[in-house]
């Protein structure tokens, strides 16, 4: 009988002890802070994951010089091949079985969108999303919990737009574009840039994802004499572009969109049409001359090699790994902006307050800006272009801030 | 006969009562992760009757189940005029649809056989995808549909994950007792009689014609409840949700499960499901050989694992899940059948 008592009380205690105790924030433990993300690891987008192995490496870097005011952050990224589908099952891994204080990163335009309104709903930050459709970042009313990180696409094609009025003289456009959300919000912002000379788009075609290759499409763009083309194509497609518009002996001035400048597949087009080639540029390219000897660039390669898993002497010179460094570093500010005990509201609340100067992965002078209502973080960029094996910015920071 | 029937009937009723039971000693994520098995599941008994019992090969279900979790999007985001409609409902109009679908595509199937009739299923999974980003402003193009989360209904006192358990299990059961009952019986004589010669099923009046484009139908009609749920379930379609592949790793699912063996699918259905989501864990395994030492974590690494593992499934397995427990089981249970 005597026992039976012992055991109610104790037990009795643990359970009031139990309730006093302030309600824990998902994710946040005395030594911890788990974070998660969802990117392509197999399928045709496979590479793109690097980003997260960047952004791995870099946490454990932070881990061992002693965490986030002690605590290590836990970051578990898991494989959706670019299915959304999966994507989904994946985030609802994360917030259920692995217990995130946000998801971050994850990689994709329908990927993000199709989490989007279960993590709004669920009140759990989806944080930097690897993709630069606008509507991540403008449509905040809705989404309180979504924020964007790289310049929206949109905003990029305006640049190319004010470039061509500025210093192309009597230019003809084409335009070959993807024929979905990302190639259309390209195409949106360049006919917004040209204002006034929109009529210089002499011709624009679009091609579909699943097509076999754009060279068709070059053709036709070819034969409107232009002298100005827009790549506006993911991957392989831009890497066709630029083989077609060799193998036609077509001569125009082409700019080719920022996620499908990646030095390694500008290395390997024909030269004759890849030299002279302008785009955008946020991150400082591992594999740019101008980097050989930068701080930022040292630091990431050291990090990559100490902290990398299965990492080769190719990654240290690819640009999807310092993306994910360069956001990472964000994160982190952001976890200590958070304050010392974060919980998912004050996550959000230091993610729409930053003002982050320095990041050593991106440009110098650029300063990464959020308010409550501006919800781009990375607006400041810089054109470049091709030559030699390598691309070269050139002319000042310039400004891609929607409305 | 008899004995037989008695076998494979309390066979059945464990089958229900391990459903039943099994939410109880697993985690909620898990529930849901069972859930997407029993989606596969259900497609595969599909396939299977098309397949494994008429002998005619599809290489174009995902485009089926296509079907049906647009069906599921359409109706309960849209609505119809106006008048939206719950996601529970949609499930069987999806199936009837996708139904529809697939006797239109069984008609043409009736003049091709083998080869042939594989590179035009294959087709329709190929083009499918074309649809939506065709008729954006209806079926959401790329952007794709958001449905809303899934939620039990009539005030159910369960998690989602454990209602979404529920219920693609209670319809897998009831599908799977459905296609028990139908190749056991006439229609499944039927079309056995076609897989092994359509010349001699002919002369013995089996009707060609109304048995292969039922085949079609009944197999479209299984994936298009899947696709319902899957949809359901991810609350949310676009054309990647169906990607190609899909249609691939149900046939790959088949030939695991078994071409004959119904029960045997779910190990198929598994199969498929925890290769693509959990290669870190069948990394970890092989870590355990000797020189070996995969990241998990590095592109490209996964999908070899799926090639890898599905390999050495196929070498030891020739003859799948089902096979094998037929050889396990069937010196005991032949004697059953052979004495009634």
């Amino acid at each position: 009988m005597r026992v039976i008592f012992v055991c109610a009380v104790v037990a009795a205690v643990a359970v009031t002890s139990a309730g006093a105790r302030p309600v824990a924030t998902p994710g946040v433990s005395a030594t911890e802070i788990r974070l998660g993300s969802s990117v392509p690891l197999s399928g045709e987008a496979a590479i793109a994951g690097n980003v997260a192995r960047g952004i791995a490496a870099y946490f454990k870097y932070v881990n061992d010089k002693g965490g986030v005011f002690g605590r290590k952050i836990t970051f578990t990224y898991l494989d959706d091949g670019y299915d959304p589908g999966r994507a989904v099952n994946n985030t609802i891994r994360l917030i259920q079985q692995e217990q995130v204080l946000a998801v971050f990163s994850s990689l994709g335009t329908s990927n993000n969108l199709a989490v989007r309104k279960l993590l709004n709903d669920a009140k759990v930050p989806q944080l930097y999303v690897a993709s630069g459709a606008t509507t991540f970042g403008r449509d905040y009313k809705k989404y309180p919990w979504t924020l964007g990180y790289i310049p929206p696409y949109s905003e990029e094609g305006e640049l190319y737009g004010r470039y061509v009025v500025k210093n192309i003289k009597k230019p003809k456009i084409a335009v070959l574009y993807q024929n979905d959300d990302y190639g259309r919000d390209l195409l949106g912002g360049l006919k917004r840039g040209l204002g006034s000379k929109v009529k210089s788009i002499v011709a624009s075609v679009g091609y579909d994802p699943t097509s076999a290759d754009v060279q068709p499409q070059v053709t036709q763009l070819k034969a409107s004499k232009a002298n100005v083309l827009m790549v506006f194509a993911f991957g392989k497609f831009s890497l066709q572009a630029f083989n077609a518009v060799s193998r036609l002996a077509w001569k125009p001035q082409i700019f080719v969109n920022d996620v499908s400048s990646a030095s390694a597949l500008m290395a390997i087009v024909p030269q004759s049409a890849a030299n002279g080639a302008i785009s955008i540029v946020f991150g400082k390219d591992p594999a740019a001359p101008l980097w050989r000897n930068d701080k930022g660039i040292k630091l990431f390669q050291s990090i990559l090699r100490k902290y990398g898993s299965s990492v080769n002497s190719r990654d240290l010179q690819d640009g999807y790994f310092t993306t994910g460094m360069a956001t990472a570093y964000t994160m982190v500010d952001t976890l200590k902006k958070a304050g010392k005990n974060p919980t998912r509201q004050s996550v959000m609340n230091a993610a729409t307050h930053l003002d982050e100067k320095g990041n050593p992965f991106v440009l110098p002078g650029i300063v990464i800006h959020t308010t409550p209502s501006s919800r781009f973080p990375l607006t400041q960029v810089r054109l470049q272009r091709w030559s030699a094996n390598a691309w070269h910015p050139f002319g000042k920071l310039i400004t891609a801030r929607p409305g | 006969m008899r004995s037989r029937l008695w076998l494979e009937l309390s066979g059945f009723t464990l089958l229900a009562l391990a459903v039943a039971a099994l939410p109880r000693f697993i985690s909620d994520f898990r529930a849901r992760e069972l859930a997407i098995v029993g989606m596969y599941f259900i497609a595969l008994i599909g396939l299977s009757i098309l397949t494994g019992y008429s002998g005619q090969i599809s290489l174009g279900h995902g485009a089926f189940m296509a079907i049906g979790g647009y069906t599921t999007a359409v109706l309960s985001v849209n609505g119809v005029y106006g008048h939206q409609i719950r996601d529970l409902w949609t499930i069987p109009i999806a199936g009837v649809i996708a139904g529809l679908a697939g006797l239109l595509v069984g008609v043409p199937a009736l003049r091709l056989s083998g080869l042939y009739l594989a590179l035009i299923t294959f087709g329709i999974a190929v083009s499918f995808p074309q649809l939506p980003k065709k008729f954006d402003h209806f079926l959401g193009g790329t952007t794709g549909k958001i449905l809303d989360l899934a939620k039990p209904p009539f005030g159910l006192a369960t998690t989602p994950n454990n209602w979404m358990y529920y219920l693609t299990w209670g319809i897998a059961l009831v599908l799977l007792g459905a296609a028990w009952l139908l190749v056991r019986g006439k229609t499944g004589r039927a079309l056995k009689a076609i897989r092994d010669s359509e010349v001699a099923a002919a002369s013995s009046g089996v009707k060609l014609a109304t048995y292969k484009t039922l085949a079609f139908g009944i197999s479209a009609f299984y994936a298009g409840v899947a696709g319902s749920l899957y949809a359901i379930a991810n609350a949310y379609v676009n054309p990647d949700v169906f990607p190609i592949i899909l249609s691939v790793y149900l046939v790959v699912g088949l030939a695991v499960g078994g071409l004959e063996s119904l029960v045997g699918l779910i190990a198929g259905a598994g199969l498929i499901y925890f290769l693509q989501n959990h290669a870190d864990t069948v990394a970890r395994w092989i870590n355990q050989l000797p020189a070996l030492n995969l990241d998990p974590k590095q592109p490209g690494i996964p999908s070899m694992i799926f090639g890898v593992v599905l390999i050495v499934v196929m070498l030891l397995l020739p003859t799948g899940a089902g096979g094998v427990a037929r050889r396990l089981f069937g010196s005991l249970t032949t004697r059953f059948y052979t004495r009634s």
